[in-house]
């Protein structure tokens, strides 16, 4: 899996070190918000498109370029994640884990977007929709346009995805 | 002590906020919550003494930037903090010229809301 070397091109940097931007703003996010401490495990041997009792957290960007940042999270990992989040135990795939993935995600997408934006009104970011169940699949709309970047924290692995395109 | 609203659609991030203010040691006595715009106005004109409002820009409904506008509108001098993931410089602006105070950045430690709510309550 791997950039698209048109976008790579567009926001004159490389994949990896578009790669490396998501990585700290993940590290940033869990350090900061979550108490835990994920190393990444990139580049992506093998694509992902199917998940098991999963949870995935996506924030929509649109304008200058348009795409998904997506969080993908085994539901035993998304559980502790919320649990140190909100100080509180969760124990099941509740509104409350929806909405923690959701806004992990949406904190992840406004990391990215500062990169693809300096100034922040030519790229608009979407409000989070989150997936969860036994059993799904999830496809962007071109595999080549994704960097998709490991992480392993707690013995847990999960996924955070990054699908841009330039926008007309 | 002060009363706060915090106007965020996560309720999650509501609840990181609150409990990062008492943790920040902040002299915080009420803290009201609304999940959007429209629910931040409605809690303003219930007549709440609110000495701080705390904003997210990207909502639902009726966004932050949005929100600030109305609240000045309506005459509130209020202090208005933006708390969000919209670090881009023209969007803050646009939010410092309707009538916000100051915005930090999520994510956030304790510390950074001790940092820049400290001055304000």
């Amino acid at each position: 899996m791997s950039l698209n070397a048109d976008i790579a091109k567009s926001v004159k940097i490389t994949e990896e070190t578009l790669a490396g931007y998501v990585i700290d703003a993940t590290r940033e996010v869990f350090t900061t918000m979550v108490m835990m401490q994920p190393k990444d495990e990139f580049p992506l041997r093998e694509p992902v498109s199917r998940f098991r009792c999963s949870i995935t957290g996506m924030v929509g960007f649109a304008g200058t370029y348009h795409g998904v940042i997506s969080i993908h999270c085994p539901v035993v990992l998304a559980l502790k994640v919320t649990s140190n989040m909100l100080g509180v135990e969760c124990e099941e795939v509740n509104d409350d884990l929806n909405d923690a993935i959701g806004e992990i995600a949406n904190m992840l997408g406004g990391s990215v977007k500062q990169v693809l934006s300096k100034g922040g009104m030519d790229v608009k970011l979407s409000i989070p929709t989150v997936i969860s169940g036994e059993d799904y699949t999830v496809n962007s709309l071109s595999d080549s346009d994704c960097v998709i970047i490991p992480f392993i924290v707690e013995e847990q692995k999960f996924l955070v995805g990054l699908t841009l395109k330039k926008g007309k | 002590m002060a009363n706060i609203l915090l106007v965020d659609d996560s309720s999650t991030m509501r609840k990181i906020i609150s409990r990062s203010l008492r943790q920040a040691g902040l002299p915080v006595d009420e803290i009201y919550e609304a999940a959007d715009g429209i629910e931040g106005l409605n809690v303003i004109a219930s007549g709440k003494s609110i000495q701080l409002i705390l904003s997210d820009i990207n909502m639902p409904n009726m966004d932050g930037l949005e929100f600030v506008k109305a609240v000045r509108a309506n005459g509130n001098k209020t202090p208005i903090v933006m708390i969000t993931t919209e670090a881009g410089g023209e969007i803050i602006a646009e939010a410092m010229s309707s009538g916000a105070s100051d915005s930090i950045k999520k994510p956030f430690t304790p510390d950074q809301l001790q940092e820049k709510l400290g001055g304000m309550l």
